[in-house]
Protein backbone atom coordinates (compact mmCIF):
# COMPACT_ATOMS: atom_id res chain seq x y z
CA UNK A 1 0.00 0.00 0.00
CA UNK A 2 1.17 3.46 -0.80
CA UNK A 3 -0.28 6.93 -0.38
CA UNK A 4 1.22 8.45 -3.46
CA UNK A 5 -0.52 8.30 -6.84
CA UNK A 6 -3.88 7.80 -5.19
CA UNK A 7 -6.42 6.96 -7.87
CA UNK A 8 -8.90 9.74 -8.57
CA UNK A 9 -12.45 9.42 -7.36
CA UNK A 10 -14.98 8.09 -9.82
CA UNK A 11 -18.68 7.26 -9.72
CA UNK A 12 -18.77 4.57 -12.40
CA UNK A 13 -15.74 2.69 -13.65
CA UNK A 14 -17.41 2.11 -17.04
CA UNK A 15 -17.88 5.82 -17.62
CA UNK A 16 -14.49 6.94 -16.39
CA UNK A 17 -12.60 4.51 -18.66
CA UNK A 18 -14.57 5.82 -21.63
CA UNK A 19 -13.74 9.42 -20.72
CA UNK A 20 -10.05 8.67 -20.29
CA UNK A 21 -9.78 6.61 -23.47
CA UNK A 22 -11.52 9.37 -25.39
CA UNK A 23 -9.23 12.09 -24.04
CA UNK A 24 -6.01 10.10 -24.60
CA UNK A 25 -6.67 8.96 -28.18
CA UNK A 26 -7.89 10.36 -31.49
CA UNK A 27 -11.08 9.11 -33.18
CA UNK A 28 -8.89 7.50 -35.86
CA UNK A 29 -6.87 5.57 -33.27
CA UNK A 30 -10.01 4.30 -31.58
CA UNK A 31 -11.66 3.30 -34.84
CA UNK A 32 -8.51 1.45 -35.91
CA UNK A 33 -8.36 -0.32 -32.52
CA UNK A 34 -12.01 -1.39 -32.67
CA UNK A 35 -11.93 -2.66 -36.25
CA UNK A 36 -8.54 -4.35 -35.69
CA UNK A 37 -10.37 -6.82 -33.47
CA UNK A 38 -13.56 -7.07 -35.56
CA UNK A 39 -13.16 -10.66 -36.73
CA UNK A 40 -16.67 -10.79 -38.15
CA UNK A 41 -18.35 -8.04 -40.20
CA UNK A 42 -19.87 -5.09 -38.32
CA UNK A 43 -21.60 -1.88 -39.40
CA UNK A 44 -20.01 1.57 -39.29
CA UNK A 45 -22.62 2.49 -36.65
CA UNK A 46 -21.44 -0.35 -34.40
CA UNK A 47 -17.79 0.66 -34.86
CA UNK A 48 -18.71 4.30 -34.11
CA UNK A 49 -20.48 3.21 -30.92
CA UNK A 50 -17.47 1.25 -29.64
CA UNK A 51 -15.00 3.90 -30.79
CA UNK A 52 -16.91 6.73 -29.06
CA UNK A 53 -17.33 8.71 -32.25
CA UNK A 54 -19.99 9.51 -34.85
CA UNK A 55 -21.03 7.13 -37.66
CA UNK A 56 -19.89 9.75 -40.17
CA UNK A 57 -16.35 9.89 -38.74
CA UNK A 58 -16.25 6.11 -38.42
CA UNK A 59 -17.30 5.64 -42.06
CA UNK A 60 -14.66 8.11 -43.28
CA UNK A 61 -11.78 6.39 -41.46
CA UNK A 62 -13.07 2.88 -42.24
CA UNK A 63 -13.06 3.72 -45.95
CA UNK A 64 -9.43 4.88 -45.69
CA UNK A 65 -8.49 1.74 -43.74
CA UNK A 66 -10.23 -0.35 -46.41
CA UNK A 67 -8.21 1.34 -49.16
CA UNK A 68 -5.01 0.58 -47.23
CA UNK A 69 -6.00 -3.09 -46.95
CA UNK A 70 -6.34 -3.06 -43.16
CA UNK A 71 -10.10 -3.55 -43.39
CA UNK A 72 -12.30 -5.66 -45.66
CA UNK A 73 -15.76 -4.56 -46.73
CA UNK A 74 -18.82 -6.63 -47.56
CA UNK A 75 -22.39 -5.68 -48.51
CA UNK A 76 -24.80 -5.63 -45.57
CA UNK A 77 -28.57 -5.55 -45.45
CA UNK A 78 -30.49 -2.56 -46.85
CA UNK A 79 -27.57 -1.53 -49.09
CA UNK A 80 -25.24 -0.76 -46.18
CA UNK A 81 -21.58 -1.71 -45.94
CA UNK A 82 -20.09 -4.00 -43.31
CA UNK A 83 -16.48 -3.86 -42.17
CA UNK A 84 -14.10 -6.39 -40.61
CA UNK A 85 -10.38 -6.79 -40.05
CA UNK A 86 -8.77 -7.99 -43.27
CA UNK A 87 -7.46 -11.54 -42.67
CA UNK A 88 -4.56 -10.78 -45.01
CA UNK A 89 -3.39 -7.79 -42.98
CA UNK A 90 -3.80 -9.81 -39.77
CA UNK A 91 -1.70 -12.69 -41.12
CA UNK A 92 1.05 -10.34 -42.30
CA UNK A 93 1.07 -8.49 -38.97
CA UNK A 94 1.21 -11.70 -36.92
CA UNK A 95 3.92 -13.19 -39.15
CA UNK A 96 6.09 -10.07 -38.83
CA UNK A 97 5.62 -10.14 -35.06
CA UNK A 98 6.63 -13.80 -34.86
CA UNK A 99 9.73 -13.23 -37.02
CA UNK A 100 10.82 -10.46 -34.66
CA UNK A 101 10.61 -12.69 -31.58
CA UNK A 102 11.38 -16.24 -32.70
CA UNK A 103 14.43 -17.64 -34.52
CA UNK A 104 13.96 -19.55 -37.78
CA UNK A 105 15.28 -22.76 -36.18
CA UNK A 106 12.79 -22.56 -33.36
CA UNK A 107 10.04 -21.72 -35.83
CA UNK A 108 10.79 -24.83 -37.92
CA UNK A 109 10.80 -27.06 -34.82
CA UNK A 110 7.58 -25.63 -33.44
CA UNK A 111 5.72 -25.76 -36.78
CA UNK A 112 6.55 -29.48 -37.01
CA UNK A 113 5.43 -30.04 -33.43
CA UNK A 114 2.17 -28.11 -33.88
CA UNK A 115 1.43 -30.02 -37.09
CA UNK A 116 1.88 -33.29 -35.20
CA UNK A 117 -0.52 -32.13 -32.51
CA UNK A 118 -3.12 -31.24 -35.18
CA UNK A 119 -2.78 -34.77 -36.58
CA UNK A 120 -3.23 -36.20 -33.10
CA UNK A 121 -6.62 -34.46 -32.86
CA UNK A 122 -7.66 -36.03 -36.17
CA UNK A 123 -6.55 -39.49 -35.06
CA UNK A 124 -8.01 -39.23 -31.58
CA UNK A 125 -11.47 -38.02 -32.63
CA UNK A 126 -11.65 -39.67 -36.06
CA UNK A 127 -12.70 -36.45 -37.84
CA UNK A 128 -10.78 -34.04 -40.06
CA UNK A 129 -11.70 -30.70 -38.49
CA UNK A 130 -12.94 -29.07 -35.29
CA UNK A 131 -16.11 -28.10 -37.19
CA UNK A 132 -16.87 -31.79 -37.80
CA UNK A 133 -16.13 -32.45 -34.14
CA UNK A 134 -18.62 -29.75 -33.14
CA UNK A 135 -21.28 -31.40 -35.35
CA UNK A 136 -20.55 -34.76 -33.71
CA UNK A 137 -20.89 -33.16 -30.32
CA UNK A 138 -24.31 -31.73 -31.23
CA UNK A 139 -25.46 -35.14 -32.46
CA UNK A 140 -24.14 -36.70 -29.28
CA UNK A 141 -26.13 -34.24 -27.19
CA UNK A 142 -29.31 -34.73 -29.29
CA UNK A 143 -29.24 -38.52 -29.09
CA UNK A 144 -28.13 -38.38 -25.45
CA UNK A 145 -26.14 -41.53 -25.98
CA UNK A 146 -23.23 -40.18 -24.02
CA UNK A 147 -22.28 -43.67 -22.94
CA UNK A 148 -21.42 -44.78 -26.48
CA UNK A 149 -18.15 -42.93 -26.88
CA UNK A 150 -16.14 -40.43 -24.92
CA UNK A 151 -17.97 -37.17 -24.37
CA UNK A 152 -16.72 -34.30 -26.51
CA UNK A 153 -15.79 -31.21 -24.56
CA UNK A 154 -16.50 -27.77 -26.14
CA UNK A 155 -13.08 -26.80 -24.79
CA UNK A 156 -11.51 -29.41 -27.10
CA UNK A 157 -13.23 -27.87 -30.14
CA UNK A 158 -11.87 -24.48 -29.15
CA UNK A 159 -8.34 -25.73 -28.43
CA UNK A 160 -8.26 -27.47 -31.81
CA UNK A 161 -9.42 -24.30 -33.62
CA UNK A 162 -6.88 -22.21 -31.69
CA UNK A 163 -4.02 -24.54 -32.55
CA UNK A 164 -5.03 -24.54 -36.23
CA UNK A 165 -5.14 -20.74 -36.27
CA UNK A 166 -1.79 -20.37 -34.51
CA UNK A 167 -0.18 -22.91 -36.83
CA UNK A 168 -1.46 -20.87 -39.79
CA UNK A 169 0.27 -17.75 -38.40
CA UNK A 170 3.49 -19.70 -37.73
CA UNK A 171 3.43 -21.17 -41.25
CA UNK A 172 2.97 -17.70 -42.73
CA UNK A 173 5.93 -16.43 -40.68
CA UNK A 174 8.08 -19.30 -41.92
CA UNK A 175 7.15 -18.65 -45.57
CA UNK A 176 7.72 -14.91 -45.31
CA UNK A 177 11.03 -15.46 -43.50
CA UNK A 178 12.20 -17.83 -46.22
CA UNK A 179 11.03 -15.54 -49.02
CA UNK A 180 12.87 -12.58 -47.48
CA UNK A 181 16.17 -14.44 -47.85
CA UNK A 182 15.79 -14.35 -51.61
CA UNK A 183 14.08 -11.01 -52.09
CA UNK A 184 15.34 -7.54 -51.41
CA UNK A 185 19.09 -7.77 -51.18
CA UNK A 186 20.69 -8.07 -54.57
CA UNK A 187 22.30 -11.37 -55.33
CA UNK A 188 25.85 -10.44 -56.47
CA UNK A 189 27.04 -14.00 -57.05
CA UNK A 190 26.00 -13.88 -60.72
CA UNK A 191 25.70 -11.18 -63.33
CA UNK A 192 22.20 -12.25 -64.29
CA UNK A 193 19.44 -9.85 -63.60
CA UNK A 194 16.00 -11.03 -62.48
CA UNK A 195 12.73 -9.48 -63.59
CA UNK A 196 11.39 -7.36 -60.77
CA UNK B 1 5.43 4.40 -6.93
CA UNK B 2 3.16 1.63 -8.07
CA UNK B 3 4.32 -1.94 -8.62
CA UNK B 4 5.89 -2.66 -11.96
CA UNK B 5 3.86 -4.79 -14.36
CA UNK B 6 5.52 -7.08 -16.90
CA UNK B 7 3.49 -8.80 -19.62
CA UNK B 8 4.42 -11.98 -21.51
CA UNK B 9 2.62 -14.65 -23.51
CA UNK B 10 2.81 -18.18 -22.05
CA UNK B 11 3.88 -19.47 -25.49
CA UNK B 12 4.75 -17.01 -28.23
CA UNK B 13 3.70 -19.29 -31.11
CA UNK B 14 0.70 -21.03 -29.56
CA UNK B 15 -0.45 -18.64 -26.86
CA UNK B 16 -3.31 -19.36 -24.51
CA UNK B 17 -2.67 -16.77 -21.82
CA UNK B 18 -1.16 -13.30 -21.49
CA UNK B 19 0.54 -13.24 -18.08
CA UNK B 20 0.97 -9.87 -16.41
CA UNK B 21 3.33 -10.17 -13.45
CA UNK B 22 2.99 -7.51 -10.74
CA UNK B 23 5.89 -6.70 -8.40
CA UNK B 24 3.51 -6.33 -5.48
CA UNK B 25 0.21 -7.94 -4.53
CA UNK B 26 -2.89 -6.95 -2.60
CA UNK B 27 -2.74 -7.13 1.19
CA UNK B 28 0.18 -9.19 2.49
CA UNK B 29 1.06 -10.68 -0.89
CA UNK B 30 4.64 -10.00 -2.09
CA UNK B 31 3.79 -10.34 -5.76
CA UNK B 32 0.87 -11.20 -8.00
CA UNK B 33 -0.12 -12.10 -11.55
CA UNK B 34 -3.09 -11.32 -13.74
CA UNK B 35 -3.69 -13.97 -16.42
CA UNK B 36 -5.70 -12.76 -19.40
CA UNK B 37 -7.49 -14.82 -22.03
CA UNK B 38 -9.44 -13.14 -24.83
CA UNK B 39 -11.19 -14.98 -27.67
CA UNK B 40 -11.95 -13.90 -31.24
CA UNK B 41 -15.62 -13.77 -30.17
CA UNK B 42 -14.89 -11.20 -27.48
CA UNK B 43 -15.15 -13.58 -24.50
CA UNK B 44 -12.58 -12.88 -21.82
CA UNK B 45 -11.24 -13.73 -18.37
CA UNK B 46 -8.91 -11.66 -16.16
CA UNK B 47 -7.69 -13.91 -13.35
CA UNK B 48 -5.82 -12.45 -10.37
CA UNK B 49 -3.61 -14.73 -8.26
CA UNK B 50 -0.99 -13.81 -5.65
CA UNK B 51 1.68 -15.26 -3.34
CA UNK B 52 -0.82 -15.38 -0.45
CA UNK B 53 -2.95 -17.76 -2.52
CA UNK B 54 -5.74 -15.25 -3.08
CA UNK B 55 -7.58 -15.68 -6.38
CA UNK B 56 -10.38 -13.73 -8.06
CA UNK B 57 -11.60 -13.38 -11.62
CA UNK B 58 -13.60 -11.10 -13.89
CA UNK B 59 -15.09 -12.92 -16.85
CA UNK B 60 -17.39 -12.62 -19.82
CA UNK B 61 -18.40 -15.82 -21.58
CA UNK B 62 -21.50 -18.02 -21.95
CA UNK B 63 -22.20 -20.02 -18.77
CA UNK B 64 -25.48 -21.68 -19.75
CA UNK B 65 -27.34 -19.98 -16.88
CA UNK B 66 -25.18 -21.84 -14.39
CA UNK B 67 -24.31 -18.67 -12.49
CA UNK B 68 -27.86 -18.07 -11.32
CA UNK B 69 -27.16 -14.70 -9.68
CA UNK B 70 -25.70 -13.34 -12.92
CA UNK B 71 -27.96 -11.49 -15.39
CA UNK B 72 -25.77 -11.29 -18.46
CA UNK B 73 -22.48 -12.75 -19.56
CA UNK B 74 -20.25 -10.47 -17.46
CA UNK B 75 -19.54 -11.96 -14.04
CA UNK B 76 -17.14 -11.92 -11.11
CA UNK B 77 -15.65 -14.83 -9.19
CA UNK B 78 -14.95 -13.34 -5.74
CA UNK B 79 -11.89 -13.78 -3.55
CA UNK B 80 -10.33 -15.51 -1.75
CA UNK B 81 -10.72 -18.51 -4.06
CA UNK B 82 -12.34 -17.10 -7.25
CA UNK B 83 -15.31 -19.27 -6.34
CA UNK B 84 -17.32 -20.86 -9.15
CA UNK B 85 -20.12 -21.79 -6.74
CA UNK B 86 -23.31 -20.76 -8.64
CA UNK B 87 -24.50 -18.89 -5.53
CA UNK B 88 -21.27 -16.93 -5.15
CA UNK B 89 -20.55 -15.82 -8.70
CA UNK B 90 -21.86 -12.24 -9.03
CA UNK B 91 -22.62 -9.73 -11.74
CA UNK B 92 -19.44 -7.96 -12.79
CA UNK B 93 -19.28 -4.21 -12.36
CA UNK B 94 -17.49 -4.08 -15.74
CA UNK B 95 -20.03 -3.73 -18.54
CA UNK B 96 -17.78 -2.39 -21.29
CA UNK B 97 -16.86 -4.87 -24.02
CA UNK B 98 -13.92 -3.59 -26.04
CA UNK B 99 -10.37 -4.71 -25.22
CA UNK B 100 -9.15 -1.20 -24.48
CA UNK B 101 -11.98 -0.36 -22.08
CA UNK B 102 -12.18 -3.66 -20.18
CA UNK B 103 -8.41 -3.60 -19.65
CA UNK B 104 -8.55 0.00 -18.42
CA UNK B 105 -11.41 -0.91 -16.07
CA UNK B 106 -9.51 -3.85 -14.56
CA UNK B 107 -6.45 -1.66 -14.05
CA UNK B 108 -8.56 1.05 -12.42
CA UNK B 109 -10.34 -1.34 -10.05
CA UNK B 110 -7.05 -3.01 -9.13
CA UNK B 111 -5.46 0.38 -8.35
CA UNK B 112 -8.27 1.36 -6.00
CA UNK B 113 -8.02 -2.02 -4.25
CA UNK B 114 -4.24 -1.62 -3.99
CA UNK B 115 -4.37 1.87 -2.52
CA UNK B 116 -7.22 1.16 -0.11
CA UNK B 117 -5.76 -2.23 0.80
CA UNK B 118 -9.12 -3.96 0.38
CA UNK B 119 -10.74 -6.48 -1.97
CA UNK B 120 -14.22 -4.92 -2.00
CA UNK B 121 -13.44 -2.15 -4.54
CA UNK B 122 -12.58 -4.80 -7.14
CA UNK B 123 -16.24 -5.29 -7.99
CA UNK B 124 -17.89 -2.14 -6.72
CA UNK B 125 -17.20 -0.07 -9.81
CA UNK B 126 -16.80 3.26 -8.07
CA UNK B 127 -14.22 5.08 -5.98
CA UNK B 128 -16.13 7.41 -3.65
CA UNK B 129 -14.38 10.27 -1.84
Amino acid sequence: MNDQNQPDEFADVNEVVEDEWESETTPYERIRHVVAHAYSPVSADAVADDALTTPKTARKHLETLAEEGFVETSPGEHGGTLYCRSPESLVVEQAADILEHVTTDELVTRVTEMRERLNEYRTEYGVDSPEELAVERTNQTLSESGSAGQEIDPETVREWKTLRRNLAFANAALSIGTAEQFVGEDDHSTDESIPA
Amino acid sequence: MEPLATARLDDYLDPAVLEVTLDDGLGEADSARIDIRWTTRGDYVFHYTDTEGVNLRWGKHPHGGEYRCVDGLEHYHPPPDASSDPDKVQDSCITQSSEALVTRAVLKLWRVAYHTDAYEPLNVGSNPP
